[in-house]
């Protein structure tokens, strides 16, 4: 009987979207003894949820809280997670991850979901990185302290930053350089960060988008705390900028519109630090300065075309006119990409190719069993709950492909990569991941338990929400489970 | 290409279970900002207790396309999600209440949204992200239930499903 069939799915990344399509499949196909169904999630961090705890910003903490809904799934006896596993034949950015190649996960399971979402930062043409140009990306994985350990940066030489991009990214760095240590040391700020932080020379932000407010990328509740900051005013918008016909705009477009004029709760001028929404400004180029051997670090020079909104495309076009700033750190906050050495990777979406969440392949055929959810399947927008119907999608895909396909449903040929051996033991992992385990290289779902456990208690003797440890430091528990 | 249109017959969620987030929010669940306005965002973890049947406040849960899934009872205080998670009524709560998220958007008859206060500031910033908005949705952790907001109509969001086609948004 076909509903009889294995369902062993490896989910290959360990975020929000692996959880929410694992519970939703344990939800669809309720427990019993002879259940088919297993989901093994592979992570090449060690520990789980993906930006949830590595991008999530620290003065978000009821974010978090969906990790509440990730732990229930996890305790579903059908549910294993694997962190520090690197499955891909493309490039592993973690020195101390295992490698696992594609075809390992291909022999072990009948059912594959690609949830690796987008890991890479977009880059701006004009602005190469450099000591005074970094993506935001870098930024959040230096105060989350990611795996890839970027450099911290050297905020006590630094005045004034740029932001390019105007989305939720922007803020959330915006926020943490202008918000005092005092009110951040609350938080699940690792302490190397507060101490960065509490050095800090920032004066001033500048947040530049090509387009003006209707189009910016930032939502209300990060605007709303941008224009809340105790210790910050917002540089007054020219009148200009606001003035639309309410008729043509949204809802949230009028609200952002409303917040913009009634400008931050901080008079301007009447507090030591600043930020501005610089609208409809293009940048074209970063001059650094000459190399200096003294221990001062001289501002950089930001050029930026003047941009107007063409009508008819929505797009930014120059005006021609230009102005040039100095500035001491760019950041660039464009939006993410998939990792492009990822099989399936198509570069014209910057993400994996799918149809349904259906995997494809180059050469266009569907291969069976074979899915992708959350941004890895649909590129990086939308909050969590975007992510979350996404992945209900998905997983209702997956359920409904096992339970024989939709009838009404075309879908076109499929190849078989998987292993499709009825008899398929449902238990068996890869064997390098069971050696991995055997030597304390892995993290699995009870462990991360413990080391959560420890980060919070120590967190909470210091009056913060939780200090996190690091790969070394976490796998001191694994070495004493063994 | 053609997108599947099975998708969009689809809709989330018809198989029922009992969702415990709320029982299992104890422990970690940080919440440092509480509103100012609503302080109730941490003891609402520990669920909610069942009226006598008759003597409770009567909820209908109704799916986006109008069929009756539940009428339940509850207690004044009582909000719609909490409500939601003790009937296995399938409305997510991925923030637990503390308005950082859109996921248990409900939508209300106009005549009982209008016996509620106005939104705040930071439930209208949620709405803003909701699919199916509608000029009475409100967010369920929100609505708190009155005596003479006896036999109210919650209404789930429309099916959400097939948003994202082929990875590109779809446009509607």
């Amino acid at each position: 009987m076909a509903a009889m069939a294995p369902l062993k799915l490896a989910i290959i990344g360990g975020g929000p979207s692996a959880f929410y399509v694992a519970s939703r499949l344990f939800k669809l196909l309720p427990h019993s003894n002879a259940s088919p169904l297993r989901v093994h999630v592979f992570d090449r961090l060690w520990s789980p949820h993906g930006l949830v705890r590595y991008g999530v910003a620290p003065d978000h903490p009821e974010v978090k809280n969906c990790t509440h809904k990730f732990d229930e799934t996890a305790r579903d006896s059908r549910f294993r997670f694997f962190g520090n596993v690197n499955i891909g034949d493309g490039v592993n950015p973690i020195r101390h991850a295992l490698q696992l190649p594609l075809s390992s996960i291909f022999k072990n399971y009948s059912h594959v979901l690609f949830a690796t979402g987008c890991t890479l930062p977009v880059l701006h043409a004009e602005l190469p990185p450099s000591e005074y140009c970094i993506p935001a990306l870098s930024l959040v994985h230096w105060y989350t302290q990611h795996p890839n350990a970027p450099k911290p940066p050297p905020l006590h030489k630094i005045s004034h930053v740029s932001i390019i991009g105007n989305g939720n990214v922007s803020l959330d760095v915006a926020r943490m350089l202008l918000t005092n240590v005092s009110e951040l040391s609350k938080y699940d700020v690792p302490s190397p960060v507060l101490d960065v932080l509490s050095k800090s020379a920032v004066k001033h932000v500048s947040i530049i988008g090509r387009r003006g407010p209707l189009e910016a990328a930032f939502t209300m509740k990060e605007l709303r705390e941008m224009t809340s900051l105790p210790e910050a005013s917002m540089v007054p918008l020219d009148p200009s900028l606001l003035a639309h016909s309410p008729s043509l705009l949204t809802r949230q477009q009028s609200r952002v519109l409303q917040l913009l004029e009634k400008g931050s709760k901080n008079a301007p001028g009447s507090t030591e630090k600043t930020w501005s929404l610089d609208f409809f400004r293009s940048p074209t180029g970063l001059a650094l300065p000459p190399r200096s051997s003294s221990h001062s670090r001289p501002p950089a020079h930001l050029s930026l075309s003047h941009t107007t909104l063409n009508p008819h495309t929505h797009r930014a076009v120059p005006t021609g006119k230009s102005s040039t700033f100095p500035t001491d750190l760019v950041v660039t906050s464009l939006g993410f990409h998939a990792e492009p050495s990822s099989t399936f990777y198509d570069p014209s979406l910057a993400h994996l190719r799918t149809i349904s969440g259906r995997i494809v392949t180059s050469e266009g055929t569907t291969l069976r069993n074979v899915y992708a959810s959350g941004w890895a399947a649909t590129g990086a927008k939308g909050v969590l709950a975007s992510t979350m119907m996404n992945a209900y999608d998905i997983a209702r895909t997956v359920v409904d492909d096992w339970m024989g396909g939709d009838e009404d449903e075309d879908i076109p040929d499929q190849e078989e990569v998987l292993n499709d051996d009825l008899a398929l033991d449902l238990e068996k992992l890869p064997e390098e991941v069971e050696m991995a385990i055997g030597k304390a290289q892995v993290m699995q779902y009870g462990d991360w338990k413990k080391v959560d456990d420890v980060e919070v208690k120590r967190g909470g003797k210091e009056g913060k929400e939780r200090e996190r440890m690091k790969w070394e430091e976490a796998r001191t528990f694994l070495k004493h489970a063994l | 290409m053609t997108p599947s249109f099975t998708l969009l017959r689809r809709y989330v969620g018809r198989l029922p279970q009992r969702t415990s987030l709320l029982k299992n929010a104890k422990g970690n669940g940080f919440l440092y900002r509480t509103r100012s306005l609503h302080t109730s965002a941490v003891s609402r973890h520990s669920g909610i207790d069942r009226p006598a049947p008759g003597t409770g406040i009567k909820v209908h849960f109704k799916d986006s396309k109008g069929n009756l899934l539940k009428t339940v009872e509850a207690n004044e205080g009582d909000d719609i999600l909490a409500i939601a998670h003790e009937y296995d009524i399938d409305l997510e709560g991925a923030c637990e209440g503390s308005v950082a998220c859109s996921t248990c958007h409900v939508i209300l008859p106009p005549e009982y949204y209008d016996l509620l206060p106005e939104p705040e500031d930071d439930e209208n910033d949620m709405l803003d992200m909701a699919f199916g908005l509608t000029d009475t949705s409100r967010l369920g952790c929100q609505v708190k239930l009155t005596r003479e907001l006896d036999g109210l109509t919650a209404t789930l969001p429309s099916a959400t499903r097939n948003m994202f086609v082929d990875g590109k948004k779809a446009s509607h």
